[in-house]
């Protein structure tokens, strides 16, 4: 199996990475991205910009070149970007590079990685979101559009190319440590907003439940989209509590209004329609991951948001019944 | 170091001085009292340490207390999270099921649900043994009463009455469970949101799930229409039944119609609220939030036998004229019950 990966430098696609030059011959490992893999990994690297013009061009050269028969494709922001275009070129424009250089290339599998945020929450959808449930994220939203504009082009070459496997594995939110993106962020105030009247139930997914489902993927290509969700959720003011936080309800409108002026000002991480995700649930159903590519989650949201506390409150002062949870932060700092 | 221990640090100073002041004109101190003086310091330097090491629970009591004892000291953003966790899982449980429901936050409702039940509207129960004992069943009501009260009675009924004292998730209207405050009460406490997906996965892992087909046609209707059914959908429940092969108990709720008589509507103020209709009745909103308060009905819940449904198969649930049938059955034996109930009715207050 001759592997490129792009989207190396991001938390995910790191740790794949990583677990992939323990695992396999490292000539047969090709990093495809703007920065070069940390020197000590010993793969190689080949430098691509994906939001270039010819881009695709470019990568099915690099394809060709080096034989590549299974592509990683992990190049994207979890945090949203204030420069919304070049997000969008990158996302958005560079899968379809991706999916077009690896079809022309004839590579054989692809997996592609994308949220369960992209469902939207919108309140009207089921519960559980299984993989057949229309993404519907917030319009107002470039962070999800950009991603559900991925999937399309996934789905679309997936019909087009046939011969090309494309697996997408939508991740729920991941929680754990190591992490640093807007939501966690979250866990490092004392004072957190939360919406007056509601309480949704989130899935915090542990990155080590995240990885074991890639390497489940690439035992299995299954495909088309999978959930790769943890055991079960949380109610997010329970994981407030939990983390030692004071919830202060703000009512929804003044929390969408007042988050776009603070996005807009530069206070805040995230604009005001991500709101919707901790307005409603947008829980994504694992039967699938279990039926196709025989992945369970070992870790629960609580037992995920744990991890994460331990790792960033270490020492004594944490909170009675986390020394169980710390164990996984340890394993997780060695892995 | 902190203030507690100032505190003790001053209090021997004092005792220091005071020692110095008296001494010579006291005897010396006997064996017994030198012990106790021991004893005592020992206590205090023990509750230094448990209050330093924050080994013990710190409840809302101990929280204030500490606030009260060493003042400004004693606040604290700690302090105040962590009274107000423990206050939080006082009555919530760490651990809910995929749904959202948590069990401690229903047991500390119940005394509520309870004297509603058998004080406020003295609901009277017939026919329960037709709910089956376990496995899937589909619980189908009328609905009335502008707040979703009929779904928490006939929870409780089954709860209370049925040998088997299971759970029924009540499938709440989507102008319920979207609302805010009344959804996550909704959802902590066994309901959930009304969609075909969410009923199919609730009747797959064989729980007993209770259906309003009527929907907000017959929550909200005027109190000059009552006990007359409004149409049941597009026998979305019976489709639901069939391809869990679920069987359809059909239950005729009575009193509900009289807790909240709508008089009159003026849609435009619940629209932009996201409530699809503002319901006028003769206490709200003209007595302001005690409007909310339920009219004490005589109430009655009515099970008729159970319609098996398992011999058509799954597939029957594609077949319209069948589903149609079947939906105007349950609706026809859920219409004959109520009749039958008003006509031995005498009051609406007493039954």
């Amino acid at each position: 199996m001759r592997v490129a990966i792009t989207g190396a430098a991001s938390f995910l696609g790191g740790r794949v990475l990583r677990r992939l030059a323990e695992r396999q011959e490292r000539d047969d490992l090709l990093v495809v991205d703007v920065a070069p893999p940390p020197a000590a990994l010993g793969v190689r690297y080949r430098p691509l910009d994906l939001t270039e013009p010819a881009a695709d061009q470019k990568l099915l050269d690099l394809l060709r070149e080096e034989e590549v028969d299974t592509f990683l494709h992990f190049a994207f922001f979890t945090n949203p970007r204030r420069d919304q275009a070049h997000a969008h070129e990158l996302e958005s424009i560079g899968s379809l590079s991706v999916f077009a250089a690896c079809a022309a290339a004839g590579v054989k599998r692809v997996l592609m990685r994308s949220f369960t945020a992209v469902y939207g929450a919108r309140g009207h959808s089921p519960h559980f979101l299984t993989e057949d449930t229309p993404l519907h994220p917030n319009p107002a939203l470039a962070w999800a559009r950009d991603k559900r504009e991925a999937e399309q082009h996934a789905a679309s070459f997936a019909r087009r190319y046939p011969d090309m496997r494309v697996t997408v594995l939508r991740f729920a939110p991941l929680f754990g440590p190591h992490l640093h993106t807007f939501y966690t962020s979250i866990f490092d105030r004392r004072v957190v907003p939360v919406l007056m009247g509601y309480d949704p139930l989130v899935q915090l997914l542990h990155p080590d439940d995240a990885l074991q489902a890639v390497d489940a993927a690439l035992a299995t290509w299954p495909q088309g989209a999978v959930n790769v969700v943890p055991r079960s959720p949380i109610p997010l003011v329970s994981a407030l509590h939990l983390a030692d936080k004071l919830p202060v309800p703000v009512p929804h409108p003044i929390a969408y209004a007042s988050s776009d002026l603070m996005w807009a000002s530069g206070i805040a991480d995230a604009p005001g329609a991500f709101v919707d995700y901790v307005r409603y649930p947008f829980l994504g159903d694992g039967a699938r991951a279990r039926r196709e590519m025989g992945f369970e989650a070992r870790h629960t949201s609580k037992e995920a948001l744990f991890a994460y506390l331990a790792y960033r409150y270490p020492g004594p002062a944490a909170p009675e019944g986390r020394g169980e949870e710390r164990s996984h932060a340890d394993s997780e700092a060695t892995a | 170091m902190s203030a507690g221990d100032k505190v003790v640090g001053i209090a021997g100073a004092r005792r220091r001085r005071m020692h110095a002041r008296t001494e010579g004109r006291l005897p010396e101190p006997t064996p017994d009292l030198l012990a106790l003086r021991a004893k005592i310091e020992a206590l205090e330097a023990e509750l230094v340490a448990a209050r330093e090491s924050g080994a013990a629970p710190q409840g809302v009591l101990v929280a204030l207390a500490r606030i009260v004892q060493e003042g400004l000291a004693g606040f604290g953003w700690e302090t105040l999270a962590r009274a107000w966790r423990e206050a939080y899982f006082s009555y919530h449980s760490e651990d809910v099921d995929d749904f959202g429901y948590d069990r401690k936050f229903t047991e500390t409702l119940r005394p509520l649900f309870e004297f509603l039940y058998t004080v406020w509207w003295r609901v009277e129960v017939d026919g329960i043994e037709h709910v089956p004992e376990h496995g899937a069943a589909l619980i189908v009501a009328n609905h009335s009463g502008v707040l979703p009260y009929d779904g928490l009675m006939i929870n409780l009924a089954v709860r209370h009455q049925h040998p088997s004292r299971r759970e029924v998730r009540m499938l709440a209207l989507d102008m319920f469970a979207l609302l805010p405050f009344l959804a996550p009460l909704l959802g902590k406490t066994g309901a959930v949101r009304a969609n075909p997906e969410n009923g199919e996965r609730l009747l797959r892992r064989g729980e007993a799930v209770g259906v309003f087909p009527e929907g907000v046609k017959g929550v909200g209707k005027y109190y000059k229409d009552r006990y007359r059914l409004a149409r049941f959908g597009r026998g979305g429940f019976v489709r639901l039944a069939l391809r869990a092969g679920a069987p359809i108990v059909p239950v005729a709720v009575v009193g509900a119609e009289e807790i909240h008589p709508v008089v009159g509507k003026a849609d435009w103020v619940g629209k932009p609220f996201g409530f699809p209709y503002f319901p006028i009745t003769p206490t709200f909103p003209a007595l302001g939030p005690l409007g909310l308060l339920p009219l004490p009905s005589k109430w009655s819940l009515d099970f008729a036998d159970a319609i098996d449904i398992s011999g058509y198969g799954p597939e029957a649930a594609d077949d319209p004229i069948l589903v149609n049938r079947l939906s105007e059955q349950v609706r026809s034996t859920i219409q004959r019950m109520i009749d039958g109930r008003l006509a031995r009715r005498r009051s609406v207050w007493f039954g």
